[in-house]
């Protein structure tokens, strides 16, 4: 059930990102939406929830994206390993952190996609073209990211504490 | 034998390198498969229902209350003078093709009149790959490969179909490549997409004189989009002192940000190769 409605979370945040902000010219150059999920499923959620919504997530995307196939499932794989890893040593669980580690997150992405093609085709125009990209992704990701995760996070409780009352419930 | 931390240091790094094997096997050719399609059709309706909603609300807007008639006026206008612009090219290459002293039967026309109308409803989640999907499939007639236009030139190729949802890769993606020529020299090149909503003219040799301004079309020679049919102009010249080639830049005719329907192209020009 749990991992039903986090599928259900992918599936809105998906259209959002591409049916609806494509709409609004002063949205452009959003960031990943499904990142935002993705960090809070590494930062809150167990793996065995996790997983299959990251692979539902990454195979969607990568079908729904021009790229290579296994971009996205190799960003948002790494990126659930890697929080996984790092709340072990950090205390990410406070929420004037989320900023930073959502900051990161579009940073990290960004370079899986950069990199290889920087790498490959070595034009001058590379790295003005993937600041233009970068920036109101960072931008946008300060001012939405932890909402989003704020957002998540209350909506798993609110979840949680209807679950409890239905099961008191004769 | 090992210690737990030696073998998850060995696991990642063997993840690691499966990783990039897989991901340098994908990036080399695009591959479409029926899980995919799966995919485009799972959230495929849901995006058309919001596009369509959205446009709904928008016409609306722009229709009912602001500036009723002006916006209807422009409208028309608009798609007068895109008919008219694309009856101008269509002129000039009759008119250079005549000048060639071609042979008038033999002439092909430059647009075909089997095309389907096709309405945008997603685009790329990543702004580093430029894809559209629409809401015409393999029900509709569409098959991969076949190229997408509108009035004002070409829009790129359907790379991946399901039943009643197709995905097109744009022209201004970086894995786009089109057979060219500037159509007043006639000089020959590839136009490759930088993903920066403009295109580089490739392979095209110096000799060759090429002006800002200049209008680029299709050569037809690719086998997949129609003779004649315009890319855009070019922005910018950069000849070296060394090398064969030149650089050059395009501006494509169409705007990418404010594409809604677009015509799919259900005859497009196969080119077989035969080796004799």
């Amino acid at each position: 059930m749990t991992i039903c409605l986090y599928i259900f979370h992918c599936l809105w945040l998906i259209i959002l990102q591409a049916a609806v902000l494509p709409h609004f010219s002063s949205l452009s150059g959003f960031y990943d939406l499904l990142l935002t999920l993705i960090i809070y499923l590494g930062l809150s959620r167990s793996v065995r929830d996790s997983v299959p919504v990251i692979f539902f997530a990454g195979f969607v995307m990568d079908n729904l994206s021009g790229g290579p196939f296994g971009v996205y499932l190799t960003t948002y794989f790494w990126m659930f390993a890697t929080i996984k890893w790092l709340i072990k040593y950090f205390q990410a669980h406070n929420r004037a952190l989320w900023l930073l580690i959502v900051a990161i997150g579009v940073l990290v992405e960004n370079l899986i996609f950069f990199v290889p093609r920087a790498i490959l085709q070595a034009e001058d125009w590379v790295p003005i073209f993937s600041m233009n990209i970068l920036m109101p992704q960072f931008f946008w990701a300060i001012l939405t990211g932890p909402l989003f995760l704020l957002f998540f996070s209350h909506f798993d409780q609110a979840w949680e504490t209807w679950g409890l009352d239905k099961l008191k419930t004769p | 034998m090992f210690s737990k931390k030696t073998l998850m240091v060995v696991g990642v790094i063997f993840l690691v390198g499966l990783n990039i094997i897989v991901l340098s096997i994908t990036s080399s050719r695009y591959q479409s498969s029926s899980a995919g399609k799966l995919a485009i059709s799972l959230v495929a309706p849901f995006q058309k229902i919001v596009t369509f909603s959205i446009r709904f609300i928008k016409d609306i807007w722009y229709h009912y209350f602001s500036l009723v008639s002006v916006t209807r006026e422009n409208e028309n206008l608009k798609r007068a003078l895109s008919q008219a612009i694309e009856k101008n090219n269509q002129c000039q290459e009759i008119e250079l093709s005549n000048l060639r002293l071609r042979n008038l039967l033999n002439f092909q026309k430059t647009v075909t009149s089997q095309a389907i109308a096709a309405g945008l409803i997603g685009k790329d989640p990543s702004p580093w790959f430029k894809s559209i999907i629409i809401d015409k499939g393999r029900a509709d007639g569409v098959e991969k490969g076949f190229p997408v236009v509108v009035p004002e030139g070409i829009v790129g190729q359907v790379i991946d179909v399901s039943s009643y949802y197709s995905k097109v890769m744009l022209i201004i993606d970086q894995n786009s490549a089109v057979d060219a020529l500037v159509q007043k020299t006639r000089a020959r090149g590839i136009v490759k997409g930088e993903s920066t909503d403009r295109c580089i003219f490739q392979y095209v040799l110096r000799k060759h004189d090429i002006n800002i301004g200049e209008e680029v079309v299709s050569s037809g020679l690719d086998g997949v989009f129609p003779k004649g049919l315009r890319i855009g102009r070019v922005s910018g010249v950069i000849r070296r002192t060394s090398g064969i080639f030149q650089e050059v830049s395009i501006t494509p005719n169409v705007d990418f940000e404010k594409l809604e329907e677009v015509l799919i192209i259900l005859n497009p020009p196969r080119i077989k190769f035969e080796i004799k």
